[in-house]
């Protein structure tokens, strides 16, 4: 049982870099070829004999539209469950047994913006080339039977009827649908948009955004630049190039202001517990103030235990285990959000000290001294940010997703270092605003 | 002479022809001291990275709890973080932070532990504010009261609102009978309304000694270097008696035990507990507890192992299962399966679908092929498990924690390669009886929500 709850502390997504006393020199991003479109890189790390590969492709929940919500995530876990390959048809079974059998784990995700294939094999190559294939098959050709996907309809239809009971997940999707507007990610799966999904759609899915020009890979381990080539060239073999053309998202637009009772929303929920939330639109990765709100959100909430909102909503006044705030800058669209849970009876005060504590920071900043700590935290933490495979494969596949610099890893402390008070005062007001805010309250009515 | 084995029996079950070397690990990187106050020292070299773990493990958790106060052992770790008599309150996360550091805690039913992670040159300022505090930990009655308002909200949020949870902690405290086990972690409501500062004081100068506790340390250190560190700063703290330990062995079980739980929710869960035995120190050579280990692999070990195949894909039966077996503990340990209704199917349905293919495990044995398989992801893990620092400093300690040596760990991997079908076989036959089965099931409850009723989300029911 923790007694700290870690919170999703900011910008983590990001990557680190630095530093400075040790004898151990950043290991470099090397690129590797395109090959069907697809851009790949690689670090090379040979202290085990393993491999971490990764392949993120452009077709997250953001591309469902709100009739079928629930279609990206689909098409990406239905890969698990059947696909031709160059031996002929494998099912579900089979491809457990071989995933299995290789001791290799494999898996799909879909996020908002990208679906993302990950493979851990031990690197000897017998071992490391039927993981390739493998998923090959399944990146190229999943068969999306209909009979599963009727079991998996349902599955994700009782798993949906079970998150509306929860309260984190009612305030999550609540949530989701103020702060994204018009953006797609305001929708939401719903038993309908589910029911609506077809097989045909997901071939269809499949068809449009798995294809190499959507595609990146990166490969982290015991593995050499030209075994690495090989992996990439294993894996896309099959895969298209390019296809039709994608229809362009809608704007992601900035949060209005608005009057307070436009912006709150309350949602009576029989818990013991309120759970609140405010946040609103904010930045993407690529943000040249990308730095002074990471800094800054690590001073607001982003600090564990040495954050403002953990001293003043837990430290001093004992109301709630968890408070946090976070930036989450995607590729094309990020948001800013802060939350906690206490009981019913005090709800009304933690959103006081919430809001008040967020407020004072946007209005005056942060001290010199909090800056000083912040700015030594994140330098001197730099390496426990980049060391191990798991850890590195987070980095690479950030720098690759959002299209940053090679040398990220390596500038990435000398960034944090030439932030100044200034700054993280500037952006702050500059992205942030209370009156933009929007803010959810679930839990039972007090008095 | 770990690693031969090990890598000889990788070799084996991957039967492959290109030579494969297990990474250099084991025994050779890990050193082993006791300072003269009891202090129990482990060193886990890994030169990968710069960084280290640095763990204290203190030997005192829920197990050690008393009725009346549960949940203490976890409240006292809260209270480690309020000050000392040179550190005040908040400032010890302060300087961890200063140095970079990550820091946490958390209480077991077995133990309680605290760790950070730094770059190694900070390693000596994060040990000696762990060790100032092993001995001078020094909070006020004000402190106390709002943090123990802080764990009553963790409960609400992990508990109380969880009926997952709810279900848990029925299923425990109905399956012990007199075993501390009983007691929930985090302690009763009604214990931590009454729990006063004298309490976590108590348990503080219990069980807070050196001769409690084991120091792990994993990463890029020299272990000569960590030796004279740790006498320096854990070596002035002194060895006390620590209260008598009652044996508090659970009577055996006598026939099934049923409790139902009402709570909000939309599907109902089943839950299934057998009394099970555990590997005892002393006797590694003991096959039942590694065939349970398996039998739990196969059942659940992959995406098509037996329950996860036979239960939410042919038989649509449950939305999801899983199997829970820990082989080593201090206590004694319950082999269970739990799942959640799929809709339209009820915990009679689940029930007997389960205990079906727990007959066809028992009637025909498993396959050869099976138990290769979820052997080949045990060795497979071995290896990826040292790609973290931190989950090596986590196995050692908590193997230590449950009375074993980090020297037991290869022994126990290289047996776990040994067992047979016919063991697996036999551990359910023997084990998965009614007799000392619990059974828990959450019957759910609407929950009134404003939301759903506006969301739409209804109209297919």
């Amino acid at each position: 049982m923790l007694n700290k709850f870690i919170s999703q502390s900011s910008l983590v997504i990001a990557l680190i870099v630095g530093a400075s006393t040790s004898a151990h020199a950043i290991l470099p991003i090397e690129k590797l070829d395109f090959f069907k479109g697809a851009q790949a890189y690689l670090v090379q790390t040979k202290a085990l004999p393993m491999v971490d590969i990764e392949i993120s492709i452009d077709a997250g929940d953001r591309y469902d539209s709100g009739v079928k919500s629930g279609l990206a995530t689909m098409a990406g876990q239905l890969m698990n469950y059947g696909a031709k390959s160059d031996q002929g048809l494998l099912n579900e079974a089979q491809i457990a047994d071989e995933i299995a059998d290789l001791g290799a784990n494999l898996g799909i995700s879909v996020s908002g913006e990208r679906a993302v294939m990950r493979i851990r094999t031990l690197s000897r190559k017998d071992l490391r080339d039927r993981a390739v294939q493998l998923a090959s098959a399944m990146l190229s050709a999943p068969t999306y039977d209909a009979k599963i996907l009727a079991r998996e309809k349902q599955r994700m239809t009782t798993a949906l009827l079970e998150s509306e009971t929860k309260p984190e997940s009612v305030l999550d999707r609540r949530f989701r649908k103020s702060v994204y507007g018009n953006y797609p990610l305001a929708n939401s799966p719903t038993v309908k948009s589910i029911a609506n999904i077809g097989a045909n759609d997901l071939q269809q899915f499949h068809k449009q955004f798995y294809r190499g020009d959507r595609m990146t890979v990166s490969i982290v381990g015991d593995v050499s630049k030209a075994e690495a080539a090989e992996i990439v060239q294993g894996l896309l073999q099959r895969v298209p190039q390019s296809g039709s053309p994608v229809p362009k998202l809608p704007e992601f637009e900035r949060s209005p202001v608005e009057p307070l009772s436009q912006r709150e929303v309350s949602i009576p929920f029989d818990s013991q517990q309120a759970h609140i939330t405010m946040g609103m639109t904010a930045i993407n990765r690529n943000n040249p103030d990308f730095f002074p709100l990471l800094v800054g959100n690590y001073i607001l909430g982003g600090g564990g235990f040495v954050s403002r909102l953990m001293s003043e909503v837990r430290e001093k006044r004992g109301l709630a285990y968890s408070v946090f705030s976070y930036f989450a800058p995607g590729k094309d669209a990020g948001i800013f959000q802060a939350g906690l849970q206490t009981k019913n009876d005090q709800a009304t005060l933690a959103l006081e000290v919430m809001s008040s504590t967020i407020a004072q920071f946007i209005a005056d900043g942060p001290t010199q001294g909090e800056l000083e700590a912040a700015k030594a935290n994140l330098i001197n933490g730099y390496p426990l940010r980049i060391d191990n495979n798991r850890k590195l494969l987070d980095n690479v596949s950030s720098i690759a997703w959002n299209n940053l610099p090679l040398d990220t890893m390596e500038i990435w402390t000398k960034q944090v270092e030439a932030v100044n008070l200034e700054q993280v005062k500037a952006a702050f007001q500059k992205y942030l605003a209370m009156d933009r805010m929007k803010i959810v309250v679930l839990g039972a009515k007090n008095k | 002479m770990r690693s031969t084995l090990f890598s000889f029996s990788l070799y084996l079950v991957l039967s492959c022809s290109a030579a494969f070397a297990a990474p250099e690990v084991g025994q050779a990187n890990t050193h082993e001291f006791q300072l003269s106050n009891g202090l129990k020292l482990i060193v886990r070299e890994d030169h990968r990275a710069p960084t280290v773990a640095h763990m204290v493990w203190y030997r005192a958790g829920s197990i050690d709890e008393v009725n009346g106060k549960t949940g203490v052992a976890h409240v006292l770790e809260h209270m480690m973080f309020k000050g000392t008599h040179k550190v005040k309150s908040g400032e010890f996360s302060r300087l961890v932070a200063a140095v970079g550091g990550r820091e946490n805690a958390f209480t077991s039913r077995d133990y309680t532990a605290y760790f950070q992670q730094v770059e190694k040159s900070k390693l000596d300022e994060v040990m000696r504010l762990e060790a100032d505090r092993m001995s001078n930990l020094n909070f006020d009655d004000a402190e106390f009261l709002k943090e123990i308002q802080v764990v009553m909200e963790e409960r609400r949020l992990r508990t109380e609102d969880n009926p997952s949870s709810l279900l848990d902690e029925a299923l425990t405290a109905t399956a012990y009978m007199s075993s501390p086990y009983r007691y929930p972690v985090v302690g009763w409501m009604n214990d931590l309304v009454n729990m006063k500062a004298i309490d976590a004081r108590d348990w503080y100068r219990s069980w807070y000694k050196p001769n409690n506790a084991t120091v792990v340390i994993a990463g890029d250190v020299d272990p000569q270097v960590i030796l004279r560190a740790v006498e320096k700063y854990y070596g002035v703290a002194s060895a006390r008696e620590l209260p008598e330990r009652k044996p508090q062995i659970e009577p055996m079980q006598k026939g099934t035990k049923r409790v139902q739980v009402k709570a909000p929710a939309d599907s109902a869960q089943l839950a299934m507990a057998w009394k099970v035995p555990k590997l005892e120190v002393g006797r590694l050579d003991d096959n039942e507890p590694y065939a349970l280990e398996l039998l739990s692999a196969v059942l659940d070990g992959y995406d098509n192992a037996r329950l996860n195949r036979i239960l939410v894909k042919e038989e649509r039966v449950v939305n999801d299962v899983g199997v829970g077996y820990d082989m080593i503990s201090r206590g004694p340990e319950l082999f269970f399966i739990s799942s959640s209704m799929a809709k339209g199917k009820t915990v009679e349905q689940a029930e007997s679908s389960i205990r079906k293919a727990l007959k066809e495990v028992v009637d025909k044995g498993i396959l050869e092929s099976e138990l290769k398989r979820v052997k080949v992801r045990i060795l497979s893990d071995q290896i990826y498990k040292r790609d973290s620092i931190f989950g090596q400093a986590m196995e050692i300690g908590s193997t230590e924690m449950a009375g074993f040596s980090w020297k037991d760990i290869d022994v126990m991997l290289e047996k776990m390669q040994t067992i047979t079908p016919a063991q697996v076989q036999a551990v359910a036959k023997k084990y998965l009886v009614d007799e000392g089965l619990t059974i828990a099931v959450l019957d759910p409850q609407a929950r009134q929500s404003g939301e759903s009723k506006q969301g739409g989300n209804r109209d297919a029911k």
